[in-house]
């Protein structure tokens, strides 16, 4: 990544995390009005106050709600912080973990549900996050275009003869090696996806009969 | 057994003042401030046990008042109230004397478990 392209990077990461705090702020005003009706609600006796269950089981809604604005902006934060370090120790588990969160939108889309598969031990790598996650997003894109409605991707990060890989696979149906090959190559984004790979030190492969691309990354690259 | 004594400090207003209210209804005496300068003036005069302390605020961080508030009385206890990715901020306040520090938003059964903890780690 160029000098300039990097600075604009970080100014739209440095933008995006300011925000995502102000959100936070209007979640925690939220949380706690919802919080303190609840509050009176438990002190209040039964009888007294009129479509009291309507009320609770309105604030539990809300309660859900405002958890999964807290899980969505505390993804989208760590997300604006990649841009932070470069190049970064990166636990492969946890980008995959914040990209499910990240895309699942777009997957849902078509009816597909977006999963991964955290390796044990996790692995650790070296490398520019920006780069990495937007490998792993195109990827997720390439199996969301070629691939018809419904089923799953999975994200799993895993060796590979001792390499590092990170695996994007499609689980619905079976596609022969070469017929995946010939739907996807012609495309741009794999193209874009085999140039953000040669950034990142790694390559892209496909495999297997169940489609599944392969992030093949180094364990470091330079500073 | 006396009413636990809280300083609450955030300048989020509507934020800080629905909290007092529910940590009041917990028969807990709350008082509010908008920002770190307000926070010290509370401390000098009628001082709290316990200090709800946001990190991030205009003026004074929460961590300059952490130091502060700890210089004039030692005894009082400081909880920090922290946003994602910004932990270390938490951790630096433990170094500096916080008794411990919670991500924003909170949990208010997690607040008052600190509270409780807090109140009774006091010299």
């Amino acid at each position: 990544m160029n000098h300039l392209k990097r600075k604009e990077v970080a100014f739209l990461g440095k933008i995006t995390a300011g925000i995502t705090h102000e959100i936070k702020n209007v979640l925690a005003i939220i949380q706690e009005s919802s919080g303190l009706m609840e509050d009176i609600l438990d002190i209040t006796e039964d009888g007294i106050f009129p479509h009291k269950d309507k009320f609770i089981k309105s604030l539990d809604r809300i309660r859900g709600q405002i958890q999964r604005g807290i899980d969505v902006t505390s993804r989208l934060n760590r997300f604006a912080h990649s841009s932070d370090h470069c190049p970064a120790s990166l636990d492969l588990n946890e980008i995959t973990e914040q990209m499910v969160l990240l895309a699942s939108r777009f997957a849902r889309l078509k009816n597909i549900v977006l999963e991964s598969s955290p390796s044990d031990p996790p692995l650790i790598i070296k490398s520019d996050p920006v780069s990495l996650e937007m490998a792993l997003f195109e990827s997720i894109e390439i199996l969301l275009n070629v691939m018809g409605s419904g089923g799953k991707i999975t994200l799993s990060p895993r060796k590979i003869q001792d390499k590092c890989v990170l695996g994007i696979g499609y689980e619905n149906n079976v596609l022969p090696e070469e017929d995946f090959m010939a739907k996807i190559s012609s495309t741009e984004r794999w193209t874009s996806l085999q140039k953000t790979m040669a950034f990142l030190g790694g390559t892209a492969k496909v495999f297997g009969l169940a489609p599944e691309i392969l992030l093949y990354l180094p364990e470091s690259i330079d500073d | 057994m006396d009413r636990m004594k809280i300083l609450l400090v955030d300048d989020e207003k509507e934020f800080v003042s629905t909290l007092a209210e529910r940590l009041e209804l917990r028969n807990m005496n709350v008082s509010i401030a908008m920002d770190g300068e307000a926070a010290l003036v509370v401390v000098e005069n009628d001082p709290p046990q316990i200090v709800v302390l946001d990190v991030m605020m205009p003026g004074l961080s929460g961590l300059e008042v952490l130091e502060k508030i700890k210089s004039m009385d030692s005894k009082i206890q400081v909880i920090l109230l922290t946003g994602h990715g910004a932990t270390k901020d938490g951790i630096r306040g433990m170094q500096l004397g916080a008794f411990d520090y919670l991500i924003k938003p909170i949990d208010i059964d997690e607040l008052i478990e600190k509270l409780n903890e807090a109140a009774k780690s006091m010299p």
